[in-house]
Protein backbone atom coordinates (compact mmCIF):
# COMPACT_ATOMS: atom_id res chain seq x y z
CA UNK A 1 0.00 0.00 0.00
CA UNK A 2 1.23 3.09 -0.87
CA UNK A 3 2.49 5.80 2.33
CA UNK A 4 0.12 8.84 0.44
CA UNK A 5 -2.97 8.38 -1.10
CA UNK A 6 -4.37 11.18 -3.10
CA UNK A 7 -7.77 10.93 -4.92
CA UNK A 8 -9.31 14.62 -6.72
CA UNK A 9 -8.40 16.28 -3.89
CA UNK A 10 -9.28 20.30 -3.63
CA UNK A 11 -9.10 23.17 -1.81
CA UNK A 12 -10.59 26.13 -2.45
CA UNK A 13 -10.49 29.71 -0.93
CA UNK A 14 -12.81 32.37 -0.22
CA UNK A 15 -11.68 36.14 -0.83
CA UNK A 16 -13.20 39.66 0.21
CA UNK A 17 -12.67 41.36 -3.65
CA UNK A 18 -10.92 44.73 -1.77
CA UNK A 19 -12.00 48.05 -2.94
CA UNK A 20 -9.64 50.65 -3.39
CA UNK A 21 -8.63 53.80 -0.98
CA UNK A 22 -10.64 54.93 2.01
CA UNK A 23 -14.00 54.63 0.84
CA UNK A 24 -13.42 51.67 -0.10
CA UNK A 25 -12.54 49.91 3.04
CA UNK A 26 -15.56 51.19 4.41
CA UNK A 27 -17.47 49.62 1.99
CA UNK A 28 -15.72 46.52 2.43
CA UNK A 29 -16.55 46.22 5.97
CA UNK A 30 -20.51 45.54 5.00
CA UNK A 31 -19.38 43.78 1.07
CA UNK A 32 -20.44 40.28 0.26
CA UNK A 33 -18.45 40.59 -2.72
CA UNK A 34 -16.39 37.00 -2.44
CA UNK A 35 -14.43 35.49 -5.16
CA UNK A 36 -13.66 31.70 -4.50
CA UNK A 37 -10.25 31.30 -5.52
CA UNK A 38 -9.46 27.33 -6.41
CA UNK A 39 -6.00 26.64 -4.88
CA UNK A 40 -6.11 23.15 -5.66
CA UNK A 41 -8.30 22.11 -8.15
CA UNK A 42 -8.83 18.15 -8.22
CA UNK A 43 -5.05 15.97 -7.91
CA UNK A 44 -4.63 12.65 -7.46
CA UNK A 45 -0.94 10.87 -6.72
CA UNK A 46 -0.09 8.05 -4.91
CA UNK A 47 3.37 8.48 -3.28
CA UNK A 48 5.05 4.89 -1.90
CA UNK A 49 7.74 4.52 1.18
CA UNK A 50 11.05 6.00 0.61
CA UNK A 51 10.57 7.98 -2.68
CA UNK A 52 11.93 11.31 -3.13
CA UNK A 53 10.00 13.15 -5.19
CA UNK A 54 9.93 16.33 -6.66
CA UNK A 55 6.39 18.50 -6.43
CA UNK A 56 7.07 21.74 -8.53
CA UNK A 57 5.51 24.63 -10.05
CA UNK A 58 5.30 27.95 -10.81
CA UNK A 59 4.60 30.31 -7.75
CA UNK A 60 0.65 29.84 -6.67
CA UNK A 61 0.46 26.41 -8.94
CA UNK A 62 -0.61 25.20 -5.02
CA UNK A 63 2.45 23.38 -4.06
CA UNK A 64 2.29 24.61 -0.36
CA UNK A 65 -1.06 24.24 0.02
CA UNK A 66 -1.00 20.74 -0.96
CA UNK A 67 1.89 20.40 1.47
CA UNK A 68 -0.42 22.30 4.27
CA UNK A 69 -3.52 19.57 3.64
CA UNK A 70 -0.85 16.46 3.57
CA UNK A 71 0.58 17.88 7.14
CA UNK A 72 -2.92 18.71 8.54
CA UNK A 73 -3.10 21.78 9.23
CA UNK A 74 -5.11 23.33 6.60
CA UNK A 75 -8.94 21.06 5.91
CA UNK A 76 -9.33 19.89 2.41
CA UNK A 77 -12.61 21.56 0.72
CA UNK A 78 -12.58 17.87 -0.97
CA UNK A 79 -11.35 14.74 -2.54
CA UNK A 80 -9.40 11.86 -0.54
CA UNK A 81 -6.22 12.42 1.21
CA UNK A 82 -4.27 9.48 3.54
CA UNK A 83 -1.17 9.58 4.84
CA UNK A 84 -0.07 5.78 6.42
CA UNK A 85 -3.86 5.23 6.58
CA UNK A 86 -5.05 8.35 8.28
CA UNK A 87 -6.74 11.47 7.32
CA UNK A 88 -4.13 14.01 8.55
CA UNK A 89 -6.46 16.85 9.33
CA UNK A 90 -8.44 14.60 11.62
CA UNK A 91 -5.73 13.08 13.39
CA UNK A 92 -3.25 16.18 13.35
CA UNK A 93 -1.22 15.32 16.82
CA UNK A 94 -1.08 11.71 16.06
CA UNK A 95 0.02 12.14 12.43
CA UNK A 96 2.51 15.03 13.44
CA UNK A 97 4.53 12.22 14.93
CA UNK A 98 5.27 9.96 11.84
CA UNK A 99 6.08 13.40 9.78
CA UNK A 100 8.62 15.95 9.45
CA UNK A 101 8.19 19.16 7.75
CA UNK A 102 10.90 22.31 7.15
CA UNK A 103 9.31 25.39 5.64
CA UNK A 104 12.23 27.49 3.96
CA UNK A 105 10.45 30.56 4.69
CA UNK A 106 10.33 30.09 8.44
CA UNK A 107 12.23 28.19 10.93
CA UNK A 108 10.52 25.29 13.47
CA UNK A 109 13.52 26.29 16.01
CA UNK A 110 13.09 28.84 18.72
CA UNK A 111 14.06 31.48 17.61
CA UNK A 112 15.61 33.23 21.01
CA UNK A 113 17.13 29.72 22.17
CA UNK A 114 20.31 28.24 21.71
CA UNK A 115 20.75 25.35 18.77
CA UNK A 116 21.20 22.19 21.64
CA UNK A 117 18.36 23.67 23.75
CA UNK A 118 15.65 23.60 20.31
CA UNK A 119 17.04 19.86 19.15
CA UNK A 120 16.21 19.43 23.17
CA UNK A 121 12.99 20.70 23.56
CA UNK A 122 11.77 18.72 19.97
CA UNK A 123 13.25 15.76 21.96
CA UNK A 124 10.65 16.25 24.93
CA UNK A 125 7.78 17.31 21.92
CA UNK A 126 8.27 13.83 19.69
CA UNK A 127 9.07 11.51 23.03
CA UNK A 128 12.48 10.72 21.43
CA UNK A 129 14.31 8.54 23.50
CA UNK A 130 17.55 9.22 24.77
CA UNK A 131 19.50 7.00 22.71
CA UNK A 132 18.31 7.42 19.38
CA UNK A 133 18.76 11.18 19.90
CA UNK A 134 22.37 10.71 21.09
CA UNK A 135 22.56 8.73 17.86
CA UNK A 136 20.78 11.65 15.27
CA UNK A 137 22.65 14.46 16.98
CA UNK A 138 25.60 12.72 16.56
CA UNK A 139 24.85 11.79 12.91
CA UNK A 140 24.11 15.68 12.40
CA UNK A 141 26.97 16.44 13.64
CA UNK A 142 29.16 13.81 11.14
CA UNK A 143 26.67 15.39 8.47
CA UNK A 144 26.73 19.43 9.05
CA UNK A 145 28.92 19.59 11.84
CA UNK A 146 26.51 20.46 14.37
CA UNK A 147 28.54 20.30 17.05
CA UNK A 148 29.74 24.16 16.66
CA UNK A 149 26.49 25.89 16.53
CA UNK A 150 25.10 23.65 19.62
CA UNK A 151 25.44 27.14 21.63
CA UNK A 152 24.39 29.72 19.42
CA UNK A 153 21.32 31.45 19.54
CA UNK A 154 18.91 29.95 16.25
CA UNK A 155 18.88 34.28 15.30
CA UNK A 156 22.14 34.44 14.78
CA UNK A 157 22.81 31.74 12.67
CA UNK A 158 22.95 32.46 8.74
CA UNK A 159 21.00 31.51 6.71
CA UNK A 160 22.48 28.34 5.20
CA UNK A 161 23.29 27.58 8.96
CA UNK A 162 19.95 27.92 10.35
CA UNK A 163 18.66 25.84 6.98
CA UNK A 164 21.19 22.66 7.91
CA UNK A 165 19.33 22.86 11.72
CA UNK A 166 16.36 23.05 10.59
CA UNK A 167 16.49 19.91 8.48
CA UNK A 168 18.04 18.10 10.60
CA UNK A 169 15.50 18.94 13.25
CA UNK A 170 12.71 17.63 10.92
CA UNK A 171 14.36 14.12 10.66
CA UNK A 172 15.37 13.89 14.57
CA UNK A 173 12.22 11.68 15.46
CA UNK A 174 12.78 9.42 12.54
CA UNK A 175 9.55 10.23 11.02
CA UNK A 176 8.24 8.06 7.87
CA UNK A 177 7.90 10.99 5.53
CA UNK A 178 9.46 14.58 5.38
CA UNK A 179 7.93 17.49 3.74
CA UNK A 180 10.49 20.31 2.51
CA UNK A 181 9.11 23.06 1.63
CA UNK A 182 11.45 25.36 -0.35
CA UNK A 183 14.55 23.89 1.34
CA UNK A 184 17.24 25.67 -0.66
CA UNK A 185 15.36 29.54 -1.21
CA UNK A 186 17.95 31.98 -0.86
CA UNK A 187 20.90 29.86 0.15
CA UNK A 188 24.41 30.30 -2.31
CA UNK A 189 25.32 27.21 -4.81
CA UNK A 190 27.98 25.20 -2.11
CA UNK A 191 25.26 25.47 0.43
CA UNK A 192 22.76 24.33 -1.87
CA UNK A 193 24.95 21.10 -2.43
CA UNK A 194 25.54 20.80 0.68
CA UNK A 195 21.84 20.60 1.65
CA UNK A 196 21.61 18.34 -1.17
CA UNK A 197 24.20 15.62 -0.01
CA UNK A 198 22.56 16.10 3.66
CA UNK A 199 18.80 15.34 2.09
CA UNK A 200 20.41 12.28 0.17
CA UNK A 201 21.73 10.83 3.26
CA UNK A 202 19.09 11.31 5.60
CA UNK A 203 16.67 9.46 2.98
CA UNK A 204 18.77 6.60 2.52
CA UNK A 205 19.62 6.39 6.47
CA UNK A 206 15.68 5.37 7.50
CA UNK A 207 14.22 4.87 3.89
CA UNK A 208 12.43 8.10 4.48
CA UNK A 209 9.94 9.00 1.91
CA UNK A 210 10.77 13.08 1.44
CA UNK A 211 8.40 15.22 -0.44
CA UNK A 212 10.44 18.30 -1.99
CA UNK A 213 8.77 21.62 -3.20
CA UNK A 214 11.52 23.82 -4.38
CA UNK A 215 11.99 26.94 -7.44
CA UNK A 216 15.63 25.48 -8.13
CA UNK A 217 15.61 22.25 -10.97
CA UNK A 218 18.73 21.76 -9.63
CA UNK A 219 17.96 20.21 -6.74
CA UNK A 220 15.36 17.86 -8.38
CA UNK A 221 17.79 16.89 -10.84
CA UNK A 222 20.21 16.15 -7.89
CA UNK A 223 17.42 14.22 -5.42
CA UNK A 224 14.26 13.27 -7.36
CA UNK A 225 13.64 10.01 -9.72
CA UNK A 226 10.15 11.38 -9.76
CA UNK A 227 8.77 14.35 -10.75
CA UNK A 228 5.37 16.08 -10.07
CA UNK A 229 4.44 19.27 -11.91
CA UNK A 230 1.37 21.37 -10.69
CA UNK A 231 0.08 24.59 -12.04
CA UNK A 232 -3.11 26.81 -11.56
CA UNK A 233 -3.96 23.54 -8.98
CA UNK A 234 -3.94 20.88 -11.59
CA UNK A 235 -1.23 18.31 -12.08
CA UNK A 236 0.26 18.80 -15.34
CA UNK A 237 2.96 15.99 -15.49
CA UNK A 238 3.83 12.68 -12.89
CA UNK A 239 6.27 10.62 -13.61
CA UNK A 240 10.31 9.81 -14.40
CA UNK A 241 12.43 13.04 -14.13
CA UNK A 242 14.46 11.39 -17.31
CA UNK A 243 11.92 13.04 -19.94
CA UNK A 244 11.60 16.31 -18.27
CA UNK A 245 15.44 16.16 -17.99
CA UNK A 246 15.27 16.54 -21.55
CA UNK A 247 13.01 19.26 -21.48
CA UNK A 248 15.43 21.60 -19.14
CA UNK A 249 18.46 19.58 -19.34
CA UNK A 250 18.81 20.16 -23.10
CA UNK A 251 17.72 24.37 -23.14
CA UNK A 252 19.75 26.96 -21.82
CA UNK A 253 19.40 30.50 -22.95
CA UNK A 254 21.96 33.08 -23.22
CA UNK A 255 21.53 36.26 -22.93
CA UNK A 256 23.32 38.62 -24.76
CA UNK A 257 24.11 42.65 -24.35
CA UNK A 258 24.75 43.86 -28.45
CA UNK A 259 26.03 46.92 -28.94
CA UNK A 260 24.31 49.57 -31.57
CA UNK A 261 21.26 47.65 -30.80
CA UNK A 262 18.21 48.28 -34.14
CA UNK A 263 15.33 46.82 -34.98
CA UNK A 264 17.23 44.83 -38.00
CA UNK A 265 19.33 43.27 -35.39
CA UNK A 266 17.51 40.48 -33.98
CA UNK A 267 16.60 39.64 -38.03
CA UNK A 268 20.18 39.64 -39.04
CA UNK A 269 20.71 37.38 -36.10
CA UNK A 270 17.93 35.21 -37.13
CA UNK A 271 19.05 35.06 -40.34
CA UNK A 272 23.00 34.39 -40.23
CA UNK A 273 22.15 31.47 -37.51
CA UNK A 274 19.68 29.84 -40.33
CA UNK A 275 22.60 30.83 -42.79
CA UNK A 276 24.98 28.32 -40.18
CA UNK A 277 23.29 26.22 -38.38
CA UNK A 278 20.76 24.99 -41.01
CA UNK A 279 17.28 25.25 -41.24
CA UNK A 280 16.50 23.27 -37.75
CA UNK A 281 18.86 24.75 -35.77
CA UNK A 282 16.55 24.92 -32.78
CA UNK A 283 17.23 28.36 -31.63
CA UNK A 284 14.41 30.78 -30.98
CA UNK A 285 15.55 34.40 -30.35
CA UNK A 286 13.27 37.15 -28.39
CA UNK A 287 14.13 40.66 -27.35
CA UNK A 288 13.32 40.51 -23.80
CA UNK A 289 13.96 43.79 -21.68
CA UNK A 290 15.78 46.60 -23.26
CA UNK A 291 19.08 46.11 -24.83
CA UNK A 292 18.73 42.13 -23.79
CA UNK A 293 18.56 39.74 -26.67
CA UNK A 294 17.32 35.77 -25.43
CA UNK A 295 18.65 33.11 -27.15
CA UNK A 296 16.98 29.95 -26.30
CA UNK A 297 19.40 26.65 -27.42
CA UNK A 298 18.25 23.19 -27.86
CA UNK A 299 21.51 21.63 -27.44
CA UNK A 300 20.41 18.28 -28.61
CA UNK A 301 20.48 19.99 -32.24
CA UNK A 302 22.58 22.83 -31.88
CA UNK A 303 25.67 22.94 -29.19
CA UNK A 304 25.47 26.16 -26.82
CA UNK A 305 29.47 26.54 -27.69
CA UNK A 306 29.03 26.86 -31.31
CA UNK A 307 26.45 29.14 -31.24
CA UNK A 308 28.07 31.61 -28.40
CA UNK A 309 31.05 31.62 -30.68
CA UNK A 310 29.49 32.17 -33.73
CA UNK A 311 27.47 35.03 -32.37
CA UNK A 312 30.48 36.42 -30.28
CA UNK A 313 32.53 36.28 -33.75
CA UNK A 314 29.70 38.34 -35.96
CA UNK A 315 28.42 40.63 -33.59
CA UNK A 316 29.30 43.40 -31.34
CA UNK A 317 28.50 41.60 -27.73
CA UNK A 318 28.88 43.28 -24.48
CA UNK A 319 27.95 41.04 -22.34
CA UNK A 320 26.69 37.45 -21.74
CA UNK A 321 24.84 35.35 -19.04
CA UNK A 322 23.92 31.89 -19.38
CA UNK A 323 20.56 30.95 -17.46
CA UNK A 324 18.89 27.70 -17.38
CA UNK A 325 15.11 27.08 -18.20
CA UNK A 326 13.16 28.46 -15.70
CA UNK A 327 9.86 26.88 -14.18
CA UNK A 328 7.79 29.21 -15.99
CA UNK A 329 9.60 28.38 -19.03
CA UNK A 330 9.14 24.21 -18.05
CA UNK A 331 5.70 24.66 -17.31
CA UNK A 332 4.92 26.53 -20.82
CA UNK A 333 6.38 23.81 -22.61
CA UNK A 334 4.85 21.25 -20.60
CA UNK A 335 1.20 22.96 -22.20
CA UNK A 336 2.42 23.38 -25.65
CA UNK A 337 2.63 19.57 -25.54
CA UNK A 338 6.23 18.46 -24.78
CA UNK A 339 5.68 16.02 -22.71
CA UNK A 340 2.88 14.32 -24.90
CA UNK B 1 1.51 55.47 44.02
CA UNK B 2 1.35 58.63 46.12
CA UNK B 3 -1.55 59.47 43.82
CA UNK B 4 -3.67 56.38 44.57
CA UNK B 5 -3.09 56.79 48.21
CA UNK B 6 -4.07 60.66 48.67
CA UNK B 7 -7.10 60.02 45.94
CA UNK B 8 -8.59 57.86 48.05
CA UNK B 9 -7.62 59.39 51.19
CA UNK B 10 -9.25 62.14 50.19
CA UNK B 11 -12.10 60.14 48.70
CA UNK B 12 -12.67 58.75 52.85
CA UNK B 13 -12.09 62.19 54.39
CA UNK B 14 -13.10 61.24 57.84
CA UNK B 15 -15.29 58.04 57.14
CA UNK B 16 -14.41 54.98 58.66
CA UNK B 17 -15.51 53.02 56.26
CA UNK B 18 -17.33 53.26 52.55
CA UNK B 19 -19.82 50.46 51.71
CA UNK B 20 -17.84 48.18 54.24
CA UNK B 21 -14.32 48.55 53.21
CA UNK B 22 -12.05 50.93 55.32
CA UNK B 23 -9.73 52.97 54.28
CA UNK B 24 -6.70 50.88 54.73
CA UNK B 25 -8.87 47.87 53.22
CA UNK B 26 -9.45 49.79 50.07
CA UNK B 27 -5.84 50.91 49.72
CA UNK B 28 -4.87 47.82 49.94
CA UNK B 29 -6.83 46.58 47.27
CA UNK B 30 -6.26 48.83 44.90
CA UNK B 31 -2.17 49.16 45.75
CA UNK B 32 -2.21 44.96 45.61
CA UNK B 33 -3.98 45.70 42.31
CA UNK B 34 -1.54 47.60 40.49
CA UNK B 35 1.26 45.14 41.90
CA UNK B 36 -0.21 42.25 40.31
CA UNK B 37 -2.12 44.00 36.86
CA UNK B 38 0.97 43.42 34.63
CA UNK B 39 1.27 39.68 36.25
CA UNK B 40 -2.43 38.52 35.07
CA UNK B 41 -1.76 40.07 31.44
CA UNK B 42 -0.59 36.89 29.27
CA UNK B 43 -0.50 39.05 25.95
CA UNK B 44 -0.99 35.56 24.37
CA UNK B 45 -3.76 37.05 21.97
CA UNK B 46 -0.95 39.68 20.73
CA UNK B 47 1.31 36.43 20.22
CA UNK B 48 -1.36 34.33 18.55
CA UNK B 49 -2.17 37.53 16.14
CA UNK B 50 1.69 38.00 15.29
CA UNK B 51 1.96 34.38 15.05
CA UNK B 52 -0.78 34.03 12.52
CA UNK B 53 -0.40 37.02 10.42
CA UNK B 54 3.77 35.79 10.33
CA UNK B 55 2.15 32.50 9.21
CA UNK B 56 4.47 31.04 12.38
CA UNK B 57 1.35 29.37 13.66
CA UNK B 58 2.22 26.69 10.88
CA UNK B 59 4.96 25.67 12.69
CA UNK B 60 3.17 24.98 16.12
CA UNK B 61 0.58 23.21 14.25
CA UNK B 62 2.76 20.49 12.75
CA UNK B 63 4.30 19.60 15.72
CA UNK B 64 2.67 16.77 17.89
CA UNK B 65 0.99 19.15 20.55
CA UNK B 66 -1.70 20.72 21.94
CA UNK B 67 -2.02 24.22 20.83
CA UNK B 68 -3.79 25.35 23.96
CA UNK B 69 -1.10 24.09 26.86
CA UNK B 70 1.65 25.58 24.20
CA UNK B 71 0.68 28.54 24.43
CA UNK B 72 0.09 28.39 28.05
CA UNK B 73 3.23 26.99 29.14
CA UNK B 74 4.90 29.60 26.96
CA UNK B 75 3.39 32.18 28.79
CA UNK B 76 4.07 30.97 32.43
CA UNK B 77 7.35 31.70 31.20
CA UNK B 78 6.13 35.38 31.03
CA UNK B 79 4.49 35.39 34.18
CA UNK B 80 7.50 33.86 36.11
CA UNK B 81 9.59 36.77 34.52
CA UNK B 82 7.05 39.50 35.53
CA UNK B 83 6.35 38.10 38.67
CA UNK B 84 10.70 38.44 39.76
CA UNK B 85 11.05 41.40 37.99
CA UNK B 86 7.72 43.45 38.40
CA UNK B 87 5.34 41.99 41.17
CA UNK B 88 7.44 41.12 44.00
CA UNK B 89 9.66 44.18 43.76
CA UNK B 90 6.90 45.89 43.83
CA UNK B 91 5.09 44.59 46.57
CA UNK B 92 8.07 45.33 48.49
CA UNK B 93 7.92 48.67 47.56
CA UNK B 94 4.88 49.10 48.90
CA UNK B 95 5.90 47.04 52.26
CA UNK B 96 9.05 49.34 53.07
CA UNK B 97 8.40 52.59 50.91
CA UNK B 98 4.89 53.10 51.54
CA UNK B 99 4.30 51.11 54.67
CA UNK B 100 1.63 49.59 53.55
CA UNK B 101 -0.05 47.69 56.29
CA UNK B 102 -0.90 44.12 54.87
CA UNK B 103 -3.37 42.46 57.46
CA UNK B 104 -2.42 39.00 57.86
CA UNK B 105 -4.97 36.04 57.81
CA UNK B 106 -5.90 32.79 56.06
CA UNK B 107 -6.92 34.93 53.28
CA UNK B 108 -3.67 36.28 52.87
CA UNK B 109 -2.28 32.74 52.71
CA UNK B 110 -4.69 31.33 49.98
CA UNK B 111 -3.90 34.42 47.81
CA UNK B 112 -0.96 32.66 45.67
CA UNK B 113 -3.54 29.54 45.25
CA UNK B 114 -6.28 32.17 43.91
CA UNK B 115 -4.02 34.05 41.85
CA UNK B 116 -2.64 31.03 39.95
CA UNK B 117 -6.65 30.58 38.93
CA UNK B 118 -6.96 33.86 38.08
CA UNK B 119 -4.06 33.60 35.63
CA UNK B 120 -5.41 30.48 33.90
CA UNK B 121 -8.95 32.48 33.73
CA UNK B 122 -6.98 35.78 32.54
CA UNK B 123 -5.25 33.40 29.75
CA UNK B 124 -8.87 31.60 28.69
CA UNK B 125 -10.19 35.21 27.59
CA UNK B 126 -6.72 36.10 25.76
CA UNK B 127 -6.79 32.86 24.36
CA UNK B 128 -9.94 33.04 23.05
CA UNK B 129 -8.96 36.18 21.42
CA UNK B 130 -6.26 34.61 19.74
CA UNK B 131 -8.19 32.30 18.48
CA UNK B 132 -10.54 34.68 16.78
CA UNK B 133 -7.76 35.79 15.06
CA UNK B 134 -8.28 32.61 13.33
CA UNK B 135 -11.33 34.30 11.97
CA UNK B 136 -10.06 38.01 11.81
CA UNK B 137 -6.21 37.53 11.09
CA UNK B 138 -5.52 40.92 13.14
CA UNK B 139 -7.15 41.51 17.45
CA UNK B 140 -6.25 44.51 17.97
CA UNK B 141 -9.77 46.11 18.35
CA UNK B 142 -10.49 42.63 19.68
CA UNK B 143 -7.53 43.18 21.90
CA UNK B 144 -8.66 46.49 23.20
CA UNK B 145 -12.28 46.04 23.66
CA UNK B 146 -11.60 43.03 25.65
CA UNK B 147 -9.05 45.14 28.03
CA UNK B 148 -11.17 47.48 28.66
CA UNK B 149 -13.92 45.02 29.14
CA UNK B 150 -11.97 43.00 32.04
CA UNK B 151 -10.26 45.79 33.77
CA UNK B 152 -13.72 48.10 34.65
CA UNK B 153 -15.60 44.73 35.51
CA UNK B 154 -13.30 42.30 37.13
CA UNK B 155 -12.95 44.69 39.87
CA UNK B 156 -8.80 46.02 38.64
CA UNK B 157 -9.85 49.52 38.97
CA UNK B 158 -11.86 50.03 41.99
CA UNK B 159 -13.44 47.31 44.09
CA UNK B 160 -17.00 45.64 43.26
CA UNK B 161 -18.49 47.20 46.26
CA UNK B 162 -18.07 50.71 44.41
CA UNK B 163 -20.57 49.75 42.12
CA UNK B 164 -24.31 50.40 42.16
CA UNK B 165 -25.78 47.26 44.06
CA UNK B 166 -27.56 46.05 40.86
CA UNK B 167 -25.02 45.62 38.64
CA UNK B 168 -22.56 44.36 41.84
CA UNK B 169 -24.88 41.57 41.71
CA UNK B 170 -24.58 41.22 38.29
CA UNK B 171 -21.36 41.37 38.27
CA UNK B 172 -20.80 38.11 40.67
CA UNK B 173 -22.24 35.92 38.35
CA UNK B 174 -20.16 36.77 35.43
CA UNK B 175 -16.22 35.37 35.39
CA UNK B 176 -14.44 38.33 35.17
CA UNK B 177 -14.31 39.20 38.77
CA UNK B 178 -13.01 35.98 39.27
CA UNK B 179 -9.33 37.53 38.00
CA UNK B 180 -9.09 40.63 40.00
CA UNK B 181 -11.78 41.16 42.85
CA UNK B 182 -11.65 37.77 44.21
CA UNK B 183 -7.67 37.48 44.69
CA UNK B 184 -7.61 41.00 46.07
CA UNK B 185 -10.42 40.62 48.30
CA UNK B 186 -8.71 37.90 49.70
CA UNK B 187 -5.63 40.19 50.84
CA UNK B 188 -7.80 43.15 51.78
CA UNK B 189 -9.98 41.26 54.46
CA UNK B 190 -7.77 38.39 55.01
CA UNK B 191 -10.25 37.20 58.02
CA UNK B 192 -13.63 36.72 56.24
CA UNK B 193 -12.96 33.31 57.06
CA UNK B 194 -13.26 29.70 54.83
CA UNK B 195 -16.36 29.45 55.08
CA UNK B 196 -16.55 32.67 52.52
CA UNK B 197 -13.18 31.65 51.16
CA UNK B 198 -14.01 28.39 49.80
CA UNK B 199 -17.27 28.93 48.09
CA UNK B 200 -14.95 31.84 46.58
CA UNK B 201 -12.46 29.54 45.03
CA UNK B 202 -14.79 27.26 43.69
CA UNK B 203 -16.30 29.71 41.54
CA UNK B 204 -12.58 30.68 40.67
CA UNK B 205 -12.25 27.02 39.90
CA UNK B 206 -15.58 26.63 38.06
CA UNK B 207 -15.04 29.23 35.45
CA UNK B 208 -11.06 28.13 35.21
CA UNK B 209 -12.68 24.55 34.22
CA UNK B 210 -15.71 25.87 32.18
CA UNK B 211 -13.67 28.44 29.82
CA UNK B 212 -10.70 25.83 28.97
CA UNK B 213 -13.62 23.87 27.80
CA UNK B 214 -15.23 26.40 26.61
CA UNK B 215 -12.40 27.35 24.19
CA UNK B 216 -11.30 24.15 23.42
CA UNK B 217 -14.45 23.24 21.91
CA UNK B 218 -14.02 26.99 19.87
CA UNK B 219 -10.32 25.67 18.80
CA UNK B 220 -12.18 22.73 17.05
CA UNK B 221 -14.29 25.28 14.84
CA UNK B 222 -11.53 28.27 14.53
CA UNK B 223 -9.14 25.80 13.22
CA UNK B 224 -11.27 24.67 10.48
CA UNK B 225 -11.05 28.49 8.81
CA UNK B 226 -7.57 29.49 9.48
CA UNK B 227 -5.52 30.17 6.77
CA UNK B 228 -1.70 29.95 6.77
CA UNK B 229 -0.16 33.11 5.20
CA UNK B 230 2.88 33.19 3.19
CA UNK B 231 5.24 30.91 1.71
Amino acid sequence: MSLIHIDSLSKHFKILNRREGLSGAFRDLFSGDYRTVEAVAGISFDIDAGEIVGYIGPNGAGKSTTIKMMTGILKPSGGTLQVNGLVPYDNRIRQAQIMGVVFGQRTQLWWDLPVIESFKILREIYKVDQKTFDHHMDMFNELVGLKSLYTQQVRTLSLGQRMLCDISASFLHNPQVVFLDEPTIGLDISVKAKIRSVIQKLNREHNTTIILTTHDLGDVEALCHRIIIIDKGKILYDGDIKRVNSLFGAYRTLKLQIDNFTESTLRTLAEKLTKNFGEEHGVTIAETEEFWTDVTIDQARTPLSDVLSFVMSSFPVSDVRIVEISMENIVRKVYDGALA
Amino acid sequence: MSITYFLWRSIYQNRETLRGLTFNETYVYVALGSAVFILLKTYVDWQMSFDIREGMIATYLIKPIDLQFYVLFTSLGFFLTSLGAITIPTILLLIFVFHIEIPVGIGLAIFPLSLILAYLLSFCFDYFIGLLGFYTESVWGLSITKEIIVTVLSGALIPLQFFPEAIQKILLWLPFQAIYYTPLTMVAKPDLGWGTFLPMLGVQLFWVIALFALTRLFYNQAVKVLRISGG
